[in-house]
């Protein structure tokens, strides 16, 4: 039986990775993590380019001083990036004037936006409302921009409120210097920095894991009603059982994205082992470079692993939707349910990397239609323990035959068929027939 | 030892019974037309042959062999159903279909290049299938077909979409293999080129084989009836109606169906009564006639 299955597998495998959107699809992944890793160090790096003109209304007339002394930031040229300009107001109807006159400007594009300071800011009356400063610009949603402003605002005024209470600002300030949590991530080998990178980067594997098995489940799909559609599966099945060619299509195809995996991996683990000297060669200094992550060994090979079982598992039930439809719009109809299975686990993602070790979390690690992407979700974040992922793998394997013995009866009735689909009862008629 | 016995296969589909109870029975090195309307079970019985369906009942034996993998391997079926691998160039498509088939490297190339040769394809072997014509995909699905040398050869409606010529060269290697001891069976409609290349016919109806055999005793069978005379003189013997059933009058010449029962000769004295008769010829029908009466008549 095996050399019948070999040239079926030799044929979908050969076919595919010799087209430009594998090796360019291939390709891709390795330049695209390079940027990846790049993005968070360059990013580190930067500076500002433009130099940004604000109007200040000071109503307490003692916060501009020491606001403009705060936005002390330069360019990468040197010079100051904001610049402020006083305006002053006498009264209320002046104000209103004022406001009319600066939103003119805003919209003239002569200043980025302009800054109202209430009297309130600096009033210790405890029954005032809140003591809002107000910002008003053409862009709002720059939030460094934003941040920084804030971040200058409060500097000054709360200074300037310690010292009208009689306190000392420098001691009261040291005292006050709220807590920053680092995180340090603790595994067999060792202790790492976090700098919220470790969840960006579990992000980014399951997204792989799961666009990868829709991609490749999908190819067998359409692979099988190619195979339809074009009549070539009468000739084929002169010559090999369906059976045959269902489970050489699943290994060829397999293979391919087993091949892209590898290569993917390997460039990863490379950069992986390597990010400090890459680092370097962009001019970042070591402690930008502390914190970014790194991959172990166990987690690609569970990558791997869980690529391959996952696969494996929903490729039969692929193979079975393009045995019961004539067409690809009628496959992706069908495909839904299936391609359901794995949308949940990327619905749920948050709680699970919250909570890897949550009685529903391993509960829905154990479930084969889910446990490829959740379970490789835990290893990421949480190394569960072994048993738990031995069952996992083992539950898995049995649902992969399990899933092989039904589907295969579907497929070999139903490539030979071209009349309508099959319901639900005529789906069983099929599978006891065969 | 045949080449092919089919005994008693029925298949059913839910109520529909596809094939009932049909049996056949196939010499080794003959040519045998399998014929019958649309949905007279013609390709379920030969899915059954192929072991692609299994009958209900009822056993098939290839060389005297129950129909197992091993012996397929022997057999070449051509479905009337059939394609190619759109994106596949014409080489690899052979190829591929040669390894399934368990072909070794070296012949295989052989095979290819020799075949594609024969039938006027060699500039298009590194071409992709769907750059081909549709007769030239349909030259390109006979010679997978018959790559690996079969002893036994099935055909489904093997000449479709081919033009004449292509027909010719078709006929022509079929009857070569037939030289080379290849036993073909092939099912069509077109009835005239069953007449010229089949030893023995079996017309199947409704699942049912309605009339088998010799090609030449079948004709024989329905052929006393029909006449082809010359006359000059009186037409009167024409109106017999005891003895014609029905004529046509071209002029030249008249065609007579003869009633039931009546013999030629007994036409032949009445006609001779009365005219003189230049040409009297008892005249084999074609199978198109036999197939239409025949079906028409179930």
């Amino acid at each position: 039986m095996n050399n019948k299955i070999l040239p079926v597998i030799k044929r979908e495998f050969l076919t595919r990775v010799k087209t430009k959107g594998f090796i360019i699809g291939t390709a891709i992944f390795p330049i695209l993590m390079f940027l990846l890793l790049l993005v968070p160090i360059l990013l580190s790096t930067l500076k500002s380019e433009k130099q940004q003109h604000f109007t200040v209304i000071d109503l307490t007339g003692r916060v501009y001083v020491p606001l403009v002394k705060n936005l002390a930031d330069t360019t990468k040229k040197g010079l100051p990036v904001f610049l402020l300009k006083l305006l002053d107001v006498a009264s209320p109807e002046q104000l209103i004037e004022a406001k009319v006159a600066l939103s003119a400007e805003i919209n003239d594009k002569k200043i980025e936006g302009y800054l109202f300071i209430p009297k309130t800011v600096l009033e210790n009356n405890v029954s005032e409302p809140t003591k809002d400063v107000e910002f008003y610009a053409r862009n709002v949603t720059n939030f460094q921009m934003n941040r920084n402003l804030e971040n200058a605002l409060t500097s000054a005024i709360r200074t300037l409120r310690l010292q009208d209470s009689g306190l000392d600002p420098v001691t009261i300030n040291r005292l006050i210097r709220g807590i920053n949590l680092k995180t340090f991530k603790v595994s067999a080998g060792g202790e790492q920095e976090d700098r919220g990178f470790t969840f960006g980067l579990t992000y980014f594997l399951v997204m792989i894991l799961y666009m990868m098995l829709i991609i490749y489940g999908a190819m067998i799909t359409r692979s099988v009603v190619e195979e339809k559609n074009t009549r070539v599966v009468e000739l084929v099945v002169a010559a090999v059982k369906p059976f045959q060619l269902m489970t050489g299509k699943i290994f060829g195809v397999g293979a391919v994205g087993l091949l892209q995996f590898l290569i993917w991996s390997v460039t990863i683990l490379v950069l992986s082992l390597y990010r400090l000297q890459i680092g370097q060669m962009f001019g970042a200094s070591m402690a930008d470079l502390t914190g970014l992550p790194s991959l172990s060994l166990a987690v690609v090979a569970f990558f791997i692993l869980f690529f391959l079982l996952g696969f494996l598992f929903f490729a039969t039930m692929f193979a079975a939707v393009g045995a019961m439809v004539n067409s690809d719009q009628e496959a992706q109809q069908v495909q839904m349910p299936l391609i359901m299975f794995l949308v949940v686990p990327m619905m749920i993602m948050i709680y699970i990397i919250g909570n890897p070790d949550s009685t529903a979390a391993i509960i829905l690690s154990m479930i084969p239609f889910f446990s490829p992407i959740i379970m490789f979700m835990r290893i990421s974040v949480l190394m569960p323990p072994a048993w738990e992922i031995g069952l996992a793998v083992l539950i898995l394997i049995l649902s992969i035959i399990g899933m092989i013995w039904l589907t295969g009866k579907i497929y070999r009735v139903g490539i030979l068929m071209y009349g309508k689909r099959p319901t639900l009862p005529e789906l069983v008629k099929w599978i006891r027939y065969s | 030892m045949n080449a092919l016995t089919v005994i008693n296969i029925s298949k059913a589909f839910g109520h529909f019974y596809a094939v009932k109870e049909l049996s056949l029975e196939i010499l080794p090195g003959k040519i045998y037309g399998l014929l019958g309307p649309n949905g007279a079970g013609k390709t379920t019985t030969i899915r059954m042959i192929m072991g692609i369906i299994l009958p209900d009942q009822g056993e098939v034996r290839i060389f005297d062999q129950p129909n197992s993998i091993a012996v397929l391997e022997q057999v070449g079926y051509l479905p009337e159903e059939r394609g190619l691998y759109r994106k596949m160039k014409v080489d690899e498509v052979m190829q591929f279909f040669g390894e399934l088939k368990g072909m070794k490297k070296k012949e295989l190339s052989e095979k290819v290049l020799y075949w594609l040769n024969r039938m006027e394809l060699t500039e298009w072997r590194k071409k992709k299938i769907e750059d081909l014509s549709r007769g030239m995909q349909q030259k390109l699905q006979f010679i997978i077909t018959i790559l690996n040398k079969p002893r036994l050869l099935i055909l489904d409606e093997p000449f479709t979409g081919l033009d004449p010529i292509n027909t010719n060269l078709l006929k022509d290697i079929i009857l070569e293999l037939k030289d080379q001891g290849t036993t073909v069976i092939f099912s069509t409609h077109l009835m005239e080129q069953v007449e010229k290349l089949c030893d023995a016919i079996c017309l199947i109806n409704k699942g049912q084989k309605v009339l088998a055999g010799n090609l030449h005793d079948v004709k024989k069978q329905y052929g006393r009836n029909r006449i082809q005379l010359q006359y000059s003189g009186d037409a009167a013997f024409l109106s017999d109606t005891s003895l014609i059933a029905h004529y046509d009058d071209y002029g030249n010449y008249v065609e007579i169906r003869l009633q039931d029962q009546v013999s030629s000769q007994q036409l032949l004295q009445r006609a001779l009564e009365h005219a003189e008769v230049y040409r009297f010829e008892i005249v084999e029908p074609s199978l198109n006639e036999i197939f239409i009466e025949t079906v028409k008549n179930q």
